[in-house]
């Protein structure tokens, strides 16, 4: 008979929860146990708020109920993010959660739009988009299943309060035998032999033992860089922007099913409309603009009554250089920041989470053993999805023809990743997007962005020519009616929460960002 | 800007006529323009080959139907390949073109086989697999029904003869409106600019196009005047460099399979055809010489016709695509014909090349990625050629002993030591193999991981003894009431529309 595994848990945000509920209900029952020490004096970042759709399939594999989570996090619906400002000041777009059309005869649909724009039509790309023309509306209604059925060229996922969603989390999670424990973490004890993490010291001075530690302590990484010594790959160089400040204010106007970001002169603002109030931040670069003034603008620029003074976070944007080392894993910002201008930070949570319970096998579990091998595996995984989220975020500050600003200026012309540099020629050169088979981002994200950031191309798929004009010009025309009438029969945003999710009256204040 | 208007393929094999109608039928619209010019090297051509499934799809995509193609090649199909002795003398396993099982709560069957293994019990995948099944018990039928039925559960290759098949695409391409140059290829001229300026014909005429595809085979008698042949080497992972093959007599209701056998230096092949059979020897000249391997031959198989030698040099091309020529076929990547990979690779590199078909000939950014993206396909078929010499168990000798020293490449190093590790299949971008085929050779290699996925296993102890019987029995009614694959092969109707190639 094996001991069970014992997992600890350090650190009680959003990364420390969603582990500890997800490992509770799947990763082996019976067979560990889960023990959360989080300190009530620390204060959490509460990443997120924002998030894509992914988390719809964390939510069904460890058994959370949607309708549930929504009301107790005071959610709302999300179809996409608006970019305000980006290309130039002016400008705007959604990045949606699906498809613009779909593929003809093989060819991508967006090749047969540009050729009838070559042509002279004047149609939006954004009008072959139904979460586009829906969020535009201010609209909200459940995809269909339905393959034939414009209703199902959508996702969604979700705007909440974080620190609600980490209290959900955690009675979740202690209904299912987490043991949480409020202390501070005063010493960290490596093992002799392999300089694994033996066990921890609290202010309480009790002492924790444990098999496999998961390190969501937030940036210090207090297991995986200060007891182990990992190592820090900085990206500041094409990501400039490390500090942020949030506040939240009230809400004024009709709930958006989108959140909005709004590029600022040292950086830019986020919006996140939930059901009792608004969500708001600056994220900017400490070279650009001082914190008093990036907090003056941010006041300045609320769209309801400011409902806390705002708080102020710093970072440093990058990847720890191994997010799995020995026996401690770093989830959350304890393994990387990127900015949350594409709700990655709670995807990049849940990836982690969900890849190493795929990963660990039956003698981790009985044996307490970690196979470098699959640790190497796991860490190779994990550096290609915050790659790949890093090269996307790129492209929203490159892709600029901003020169207002020296935040700007710097990001127009700085030297991007070589991988991005192709992906942009290739599009420049004729529309075609690279795919890959893994990772954030697929065909109508990086035409979103790259239409919205002005980021035109010259040509496009010379198989688009094989259709006729007239029987082409047809087409599009009907995809953009069906999309209008689906539109149109939708409710509005609000009268959809009303009926499917209300929360109850907020207890306190919500967190920020 | 200078578009391509006419192209010319230079070539003989079934990739020339495939790339040539291919590329005709796709932009007929365009009223592009597409010549072959016969570049010789037939002589010491492969007798014939065995495809993967993608091989429907070139058919689909040329218009060709494929019983009427069947019986004017003497074509035969294929379900699955059959490997001897590879992880030593009396191993063997199947590689079936068909799903292992029904996926349990998101879990792929294999993850029941691998446990199974582990646990010291006696479990095969072919077992619950139709197509494996099927193989085993010389039966064949097309696949039909809803996806998730059994009978929907597989796909299949072709075995065909190569003149008999280069013959057939030739009649069709000419068909189809594809030209053919009044003689053959005598030598490709060379632009200042490092482009292709046209080619002298061996009647002293010449001929001019916008773009240029060599299709050529290893002599790559185009793009080799390009000074561009900077190759990435294979050869110290995969030492075999030359094939005997020949045509030998017809094999007695003969399986829908190919079968291969590891040797002391190399491996022997034989597949059926609807009237001969085929056989052939790849070995490496380092350990046998070819005299003796083509003695191994005749050995194996008694009373072959007139064996030919095909020479090659496992590697590819660093760049397929430069200026305004590409190469397709083994004058892009040479690689021993274990995986029948070789037509899918020109597939991938026609669809490839059509979906970037540059409107001016000048612009080099579809070069740049059509060789980063054909380099990952490459890449990713020697991978998965050489685990079949790297998985499992070692076979004895010199020529294995050699092999195995080499250090992996990395990303097949880290894909063995995974699985190895846990049991998972990992796959990069761009693999042509997946997931299953992946599943059918490591498990069939004998390879144990040494523990496996726990998520995984939890899903799979849902089934019971009760269902995997169940499983069983149904493939194996449903694989009995097939008729035989030679049957079928007699039965493909001379009734179709089209005249015959």
């Amino acid at each position: 008979m094996q001991s069970p595994l014992r997992i600890v848990i350090v650190g009680g945000g959003t990364a420390g929860w969603m582990t500890a509920a997800a490992f509770a209900s799947v990763l082996a029952p019976g067979r560990q146990q889960i023990r959360l020490i989080e300190s009530s004096e620390i204060g959490i970042v509460g990443v997120g708020e924002a998030t894509l759709p992914h988390i719809r399939f964390f939510n069904r594999r460890i058994g959370i109920d949607e309708r549930e989570l929504m009301a107790k996090t005071q959610a709302t619906f999300k179809l996409g993010i608006e970019f305000v400002d980006w290309a130039r000041i002016g400008d705007s777009y959604i990045h949606p959660f699906g498809a613009y059309g779909s593929r003809i005869a093989g060819v991508p649909f967006h090749h047969y739009w540009l050729r009838q724009r070559a042509a002279g039509d004047t149609s939006d790309i954004a009008e072959y988009s139904l979460p586009i023309v829906a969020s535009r509306a201010n609209r909200f209604a459940l995809p269909s299943e339905d393959p034939k059925d414009v209703m199902s060229t959508f996702g969604y996922a979700f705007q909440f309060d974080a620190s609600l969603y980490a209290r959900y989390l955690r009675s979740f999670s202690e209904a299912r035998g987490v043991r949480r424990t409020d202390a501070k973490i005063v010493d960290v004890k490596l093992r002799g032999e392999d300089g694994w993490v033996e066990s921890l010291k609290l202010d309480s001075g009790e002492l924790v033992t444990g098999d496999l530690f998961i390190d969501c302590s937030g940036f210090r990484g207090l297991l995986i860089e200060q007891a182990l010594k990992t190592g820090y790959d900085e990206w500041t160089q094409w990501l400039p922007c490390d500090r942020a400040m949030a506040v939240p204010c009230e809400n004024s106007g009709p709930l958006t099913p989108y959140t909005r970001a709004t590029a600022r002169e040292a950086g830019w603002q986020w919006r996140i409309p939930l059901q009792h109030r608004m969500g708001n931040g600056y994220v900017y670069g400490s070279n650009f603009i001082s914190d008093d003034e990036a907090a003056t603008k941010l006041l300045s620029r609320l769209e309801g009554k400011a409902l806390a003074t705002p708080r102020p976070l710093r970072f440093t944007t990058g990847r720890r250089k191994k997010t799995w080392n020995r026996n401690v894993v770093a989830i959350g910002l304890a393994g990387g920041f990127l900015e949350p201008l594409e709700s990655t930070s709670i995807y990049l949570i849940q990836i982690a989470i969900t890849t190493l319970a795929d990963y660990l096998t039956a003698r981790a579990i009985d044996e307490h053993e970690f196979d470098p091998r699959t640790v190497a595996a796991y860490n190779r995984w994990m550096d290609m999805e915050y790659e790949r989220v890093r090269d996307f975020l790129v492209l929203h500050y490159h892709a600029t023809e901003r020169d207002d600003a020296p935040i700007w200026n710097y990001c127009r012309n700085m030297r991007i990743p070589d991988s991005l540099a192709h992906k942009m020629e290739l599009f420049r050169a004729r529309a075609h997007v690279i795919s890959y088979k893994d990772g954030l981002f697929l065909e109508p994200s990086w035409l979103a962005v790259y239409f919205g950031q002005r980021v035109i191309p010259q040509d496009y798929d010379l198989r688009a020519d094989a259709m006729e004009p007239v029987e082409a010009e047809m087409q599009l025309g009907r995809i953009r009616e069906k999309i209008q009438g689906a539109v149109g029969r939708m409710p509005s945003h609000e009268d959809f929460l009303r009926h499917y999710c209300p929360a109850s009256e907020p207890t306190e204040a919500g967190s920020n960002a | 800007m200078s578009p391509i208007r006419n192209v010319l393929v230079a070539g003989a094999g079934p990739e020339a006529w495939i790339v040539a109608t291919g590329l005709l039928r796709a932009f007929r619209r365009q009223q592009l323009e597409v010549s072959v010019v016969d570049a010789g090297s037939t002589a010491d051509a492969r007798i014939g080959r065995w495809t993967l499934p993608s091989q429907r799809g070139v058919h689909a995509l040329l218009g060709i139907a494929e019983p009427h193609l069947v019986q004017h090649t003497g074509a035969t199909f294929r379900l699955a390949t059959e490997h001897l002795g590879w992880q030593g003398e009396g191993s063997r396993f199947l590689h079936a073109h068909g799903d292992i099982g029904v996926e349990i709560s998101g879990a792929p069957f294999y993850k029941y086989i691998q446990r199974e293994i582990l646990a010291g019990r006696q479990e095969r995948a072919e077992a619950y697999s139709l197509a494996g099944t099927a193989a085993r018990l010389g039966k064949f039928a097309r696949p039909m029904g809803e996806g998730g039925s059994v009978t929907a559960s597989f796909t299949y290759g072709f075995h065909f003869e190569e003149a008999a098949y280069s013959q057939y695409l030739r009649a069709h391409a000419l068909r189809q409106g594809v030209r053919e140059a009044p003689a053959p290829l005598a030598e490709a001229l060379r632009t200042d600019g490092g482009g292709i300026d046209g080619v002298l014909l061996a009647d002293g005429s010449r001929m001019v196009a916008d773009y240029y595809i060599d299709c050529s085979g290893p002599a790559a008698r185009l793009i080799s005047c390009l000074a561009s042949d900077e190759r990435d080497d294979w050869s110290n992972w995969l030492a075999c460099d030359g094939m005997w093959s020949a045509l030998g007599p017809a094999m007695l209701e003969p399986p829908a399979m190919t079968q291969t056998s590891a040797t002391d230096a190399g491996w022997l092949w034989r597949a059926p055809l609807a009237n001969a059979s085929m056989v052939g020897h790849v070995f490496s000249s380092k350990f046998l010489d070819e005299a003796s391997a083509r003695q191994a031959l005749a050995a194996f198989e008694p009373g072959l016709r007139e064996p030919r030698l095909t020479r090659f040099a496992a590697g590819r091309r660093r760049r397929c695509w430069v200026k305004n020529c590409l190469a397709i076929g083994a004058a892009a990547v040479e690689l021993e014909p274990l995986a029948g990979a070789d037509l899918h690779l020109a597939l991938i590199g026609l669809g490839t090349f059509i979906e970037l078909f540059p409107r001016d000939v000048a612009s080099e950014i579809e070069a740049a990625e059509y060789n980063r993206v054909m380099a990952e396909h490459a890449d990713a078929l020697r991978d998965f050629t050489l685990a079949h010499y790297r998985a499992g168990a070692a076979r004895a000798g010199k020529f294995w002993e050699a092999t195995r020293e080499q250090p992996l490449p990395g990303r097949l190093a880290e894909k063995l030591d995974l699985y190895a590790a846990n049991g998972r299949i990992s796959l990069l971008d761009h693999e042509s193999f997946e997931e299953t085929d992946w599943a059918w050779l490591l498990i069939g290699s004998g390879l144990k991981p040494d523990s496996l996925e726990l998520q995984m296993q939890v899903q799979i102890a849902k089934l019971r003894p009760a269902d995997t019987a169940a499983m069983r029995t149904h493939v194996q009614q449903v694989a009995a009431s097939m008729p035989p694959h030679m049957e079928f092969v007699r039965r493909q109707a001379p009734s179709s529309p089209r005249r015959p190639g």
